[in-house]
């Protein structure tokens, strides 16, 4: 006889499905994000069978799904006990540990998934990811290339090897890897369908290169310096990118047009992402193209400077802060601090904080008490041009890893950037300077996901 | 009276209202009866006529007193609604609104009264009676400017001063901060009639706001001696010796041997306080409040206030307001004192008008009343602040700039906009709602935020007798969610509009009173020296003066961290409100201890 459970909505006693089609249901809700059901499905699973470990573990996902990490880990330790031997609960718990910062756990269950299933590229992927949390990144090339030499067709795993090469500094090699990114599952529709060649560097006619802003906006900021490199080859290149970015882009000199949609292109012989320039114009720690290549308008600079002289209190130096990202960047959670973890700035006297933040985090200004008066600037700010000309007006900038870093390190303005453990690749290691951007600090967190006496560090700099 | 010829009347049956007259004679007999007393016969003929005709006017005036005299007052305001809307000649309906507004009046119901008022003025423009009616309206209902209007043409249409009408005007003048007019005006109304025992209340209220306390205590000792009955000039007394720190006075003047009224405790809560008896002052307020509940039925109503926030929040967010047009800089800058009741706003005001360059705005008209205005300005049936979406579209685009004239013409009536003012404090509680028009009105005008600690505030105003939206002196769970709607409402502007605002604690600004104050003035940008005296909080500031400079004093510390002294006694005083308040204690840096 199979085993069965309630349905969700039937009446306690009433009616039963069986385990199978309740487990299967659960899983979908879960992928479905129908979070606040699948949690109530799996409270019910639980309660009519509590020690299976299937349930179990499905419920434990949920949980962390809901961001209740500590019930999600006590879950799926318990199905890991009860079912030791069964691969998925150990190679799902190693994301799960990581995402509650407990990275020695996270390796520890990722060897053991692998044991158990020494064929699943997934398992070998995970562990890749702990690894370079970790800053293990030899360790970290070399199991990716294992769930590579498994799966050779596995875009995330040549991604996660890319990146831990990148961040080793061996950037020749990393960038061939690179060029996986467009076959991951979030770059659909980055690219235009097109059966032109990306290009490979070769000399084209005006105007028949094709150059597309993917990515985000740091990322074009930061690659938009190489534009030029392109137009010498290529002269007057057409680019492709977002509307937001069309006025920071004109800056750079050498471009033919720029187009927001795909049909405006017109012709074009080959195409190259931002992101590509790089690989292609052999750019490595030691030959980036100097920053300075954007700056706002004189104009602009002066109407911010007016409206700061009347809202930030005089003789205190101005200092901008951004301390949260998009929150549907993969890395956010590692990346974004709360407005209260800069503490030990608000302490200060001698400073007044201007905040450049947009986006939904804002609201967290309005409950902002610390003693250095605080303007909430970034309800004001239209684009990243105005936040350029305000950057020309404070002394500093304070920031996390987010777009407007790369809008201060591209204009030269002085900024201090705070960084996790292991931060994305391009800021590399061990260093507190950076190539790309000689006016940005780098203060890097000293325990993975503990911001603690980073922020001091910071404030005493200033 | 049926109910078919009463509530549940149907208007298209009524018989004409010339027709009725036929039944005039009768009604004339219930109206001698009702002169001589004779009620019971007056109300069976009356209402026989009524069931005939039940828009016979004379019957129905004659029920209408019945009602009154009974304090009847639903079927009062139901006849005098009937009466009020009897079609006739212009005098008819003036006689019938005016009767209607004065009873509303003496009910209270100042709002109700006002549309019933308005239709009097419209039949009878030239009528000095319906004038001061609206004058009276319109000024217990926070349109004074507008009030003062009608006062003054009642008295023109008089063509003498009327001494009633004269200490109505005085006691208008009062509210604007005008003391030095009102003052006079009271000397002349209570020269003709001495007997106006609100007007004696008045003149000692205007007296003791100009500083002269000594006439304002005499005016009141002659008043209880003619009238020692009078509670409303007893406790009036009373509160002049809370303001002179005299605490026993009051309390033996208030003493329990009679049933107290709420506010007559509420004044012996803060003797007690005063005194130091602090059990016995919480008791007392507990007390007031207590039976303001019970036996005046007091209740909070945070509901409308609730959706209101909503509404205001879901409005007023970061990118709808970027794109809503903004009125170019005014006349003046004005300076918002945003702050709970109590929590010191009245003080920094205080020192601010002691400054060339401030004129002192207060609560006088209010920037919220524009909030009102905006549907019928921009022509939109939605409601603000969904109206505010109008100012995208044409020539609305100019209505950020006609509401500031709006605002600023108030104060320029007012007398604020004297030569050399180039500050203009507004101190109006109601703000906290309004920072996203504020915004629209004067995008970088400076907003001072006093705040003091949240448990101070609980304590400053569970002893005043004043009254909140939604009734939220009811008690102090009352008090404290309003409180968190207030703060609520302040995080919400703050976190989605780019304001100039700079926050300042009332302990800090009691303590160190010329340095604090200088930190306001550079924030603000107003140049010239703090005196080093200013905390003596002395100097003379000209009208318009607002009614918080009748408790003026040299700045102290003393109510600083007050409930501490109050815990000490009382450990479990806040239990009921603790959990609503401790995250913001919290969130304001007081969870730690004395804020720096």
């Amino acid at each position: 006889m199979s085993e069965q459970v309630k349905a969700p909505t039937a009446q306690p006693g009433k009616q039963v499905i069986p385990l199978s089609e309740a487990l299967e249901k659960l899983s979908k809700l879960e992928q479905d994000n129908k979070l606040v059901e699948a949690d109530d499905l799996a409270g019910r699973m639980l309660a009519a069978m509590p020690e299976h470990p299937h349930i179990l573990h499905l419920a434990g996902i949920v949980s962390y799904r809901n961001r209740r990490i500590a019930e999600a880990i006590e879950r799926m330790e318990r199905s890991q006990v009860i079912a030791p031997e069964v691969a998925l609960y150990p190679r799902n718990m190693c994301e799960v540990y990581r995402g509650a910062g407990r990275l020695e756990d996270a390796v520890r269950a990722g060897r053991r998934a692998i044991e158990l299933a020494p064929k699943d590229a997934r398992a070998y992927f995970n562990l890749a990811l702990i690894l370079y949390e970790k800053l293990d990144l030899e360790e970290s090339v070399r199991v990716a290339e294992q769930a590579i030499e498994l799966e050779p067709n596995y875009p995330e795993a040549h991604f996660e090897k890319a990146e831990a090469l990148l961040l080793a500094g061996r950037m020749k090699e990393g960038w061939e890897s690179y060029e996986w990114r467009f076959k991951l599952k979030q770059a659909e529709g980055m690219l235009p369908k097109t059966d032109k060649p990306q290009w490979d560097g070769q000399p084209l006619p005006p105007g028949r290169l094709l150059i597309i802003g993917d990515q985000g906006f740091g990322d074009c900021i930061q690659f938009g310096r190489l534009i030029p490199w392109a137009a010498l080859l290529c002269p007057q290149p057409i680019v492709a990118c977002s509307g937001e970015l069309t006025p920071i882009l004109r800056q750079i000199p050498g471009v033919g047009k720029f187009v927001t949609k795909w049909e405006d292109t017109g012709e074009y012989d080959a195409y190259i992402p931002l992101s590509g320039l790089p690989r292609l114009a052999g750019i490595g720690t030691e030959n980036v193209p100097p920053a300075g290549y954007l700056a706002p308008p004189d104009a602009l600079v002066e109407e911010w400077r007016q409206k700061l002289d009347l809202l930030c209190p005089k003789g205190k130096k101005r200092i901008a802060l951004v301390w949260a990202g998009r929150p549907t960047h993969k890395n956010d959670k590692k990346r974004t601090l709360k407005l209260k973890q800069f503490a030990p700035l608000f302490a200060r006297e001698d400073i007044c904080i201007v905040t450049v933040q947009k986006g939904e985090q804002i609201s967290q200004a309005g409950a902002y008490y610390g003693r250095a008066p605080l303007i909430n600037l970034g309800p004001e700010i239209g684009d990243f041009i105005d936040t350029m000309a305000i950057l020309k007006n404070v002394h500093h900038l304070v920031t996390i890893d987010t777009s407007v870093a790369h809008v201060a390190g591209a204009i030269g303005a002085p900024a201090s950037l705070v960084l996790p453990k292991a931060p994305d690749w391009r800021w590399l290691l061990d260093r507190e300077d950076t190539p790309w951007y000689p006016s940005i600090k780098l203060f890097r967190q000293q325990t993975a996901y503990d911001w603690s006496g980073v922020i001091e560090r910071v404030a005493a700099e200033l | 009276m049926r109910e078919i010829r009463c509530c549940a009347l149907d208007a298209a049956t009524l018989p004409l209202q010339d027709n009725t007259s036929l039944l005039e004679t009768q009604s004339t007999e219930a109206t001698k009866f009702f002169n001589e007393k004779k009620y019971a016969e007056a109300e069976a003929l009356a209402l026989q006529v009524l069931d005939l005709a039940p828009n016979q006017r004379t019957a129905l005036r004659v029920m209408f007193e019945i009602r009154k005299a009974q304090n009847k007052h639903e079927a009062a305001t139901v006849l005098g609604t009937r009466l009020a809307g009897l079609p006739g000649l212009p005098g008819l309906r003036a006689q019938a609104n005016t009767q209607f507004a004065q009873y509303l009046v003496g009910q209270g119901r100042h709002v109700d009264a006002l549309p019933i008022a308005a239709a009097a003025l419209k039949a009878t423009p030239k009528d000095a009676t319906v004038q001061h009616v609206m004058g009276v309206v319109l000024t217990e209902t926070g349109a004074v400017l507008e009030g003062e209007t009608h006062y003054r043409r009642a008295l023109k249409l008089l063509g003498r001063e009327d001494g009633l009408v004269v200490a109505n005007l005085a006691w208008n003048l009062k509210l604007q901060g005008r003391l030095e007019e009102a003052a006079g005006l009271y000397e002349k109304a209570l020269a003709q009639r001495a007997d106006n025992k609100r007007g004696v209340g008045g003149q000692a209220q205007v007296e003791f706001g100009r500083g002269k306390r000594g006439k304002a205590v005499a005016v009141l000792d002659a008043a209880l001696v003619q009238w020692g009955e009078d509670r409303t000039l007893r406790l009036l007394r009373a509160m002049a010796d809370l303001a002179m720190h005299q605490p026993q006075a009051a309390l033996d003047r208030l003493t329990p041997t009679e049933a107290l009224l709420a506010p007559e405790i509420l004044a012996r809560a803060q003797a007690f306080e005063q005194l130091g008896q602090l059990p016995e002052a919480v008791s007392a307020w507990s007390n007031a409040r207590r039976m303001q509940r019970e036996r005046s039925g007091l209740v909070y109503r945070p509901e409308p206030l609730q959706a209101r926030a909503t509404a205001y929040k879901a409005y007023f967010t970061a990118d709808r307001v970027q794109v809503l047009p903004r009125a170019k800089p005014g006349a003046f800058t004005p300076v918002f004192l945003l702050g709970f009741a109590r929590s010191g706003s009245a003080v920094l005001e205080q020192l601010l008008g002691q400054l060339p360059g401030f004129a002192i705005g207060d609560e006088f008209a209010p920037i919220g009343e524009l909030a009102g205005a905006v549907p019928r300005l921009v022509g939109t049936q939605a409601p603000y602040p969904e109206a505010l979406d109008e100012l995208l579209v044409g020539e609305n685009q100019e209505l950020p700039g006609r509401l500031r004239a709006l605002y600023e013409g108030k104060r320029e009536k007012l007398g604020l906009l004297r030569p050399g003012v180039r500050f203009i404090t507004d101190r109006a509680l109601s703000n906290f709602w309004h920072i996203g028009l504020i915004k629209l009105l004067y995008p970088e005008a400076p907003i001072i935020h006093v705040l003091r600690h949240p448990y101070d505030l609980m304590l400053a105003n569970m002893a005043q007798d004043r009254k909140f939206e939604g009734n939220a002196q009811a008690g102090l769970p009352a008090l404290a969610n309003y409180y968190g709607i207030h703060a609520d409402m302040i995080r919400h502007f703050r976190g989605q509009l780019t304001l100039r605002y700079l926050p300042v604690r009332y302990e800090n600004l009691v303590a160190e009173p010329a340095k604090i104050l200088r930190e306001v003035l550079d924030f603000i940008g107003a140049e010239g020296a703090v005196p080093p005296g200013i905390g003596a909080n002395n100097e003379i500031v000209p009208d318009p003066l607002p009614a918080h400079f009748a408790g003026r004093e040299a700045v102290h510390g003393k109510a600083a961290y007050k409930h501490r002294e109050f815990l000490g006694v009382m450990p479990h005083l806040f239990d009921e409100v603790k959990d609503a308040l401790a995250p913001l204690i919290d969130e304001l840096g007081y969870a730690e201890g004395d804020v720096a």
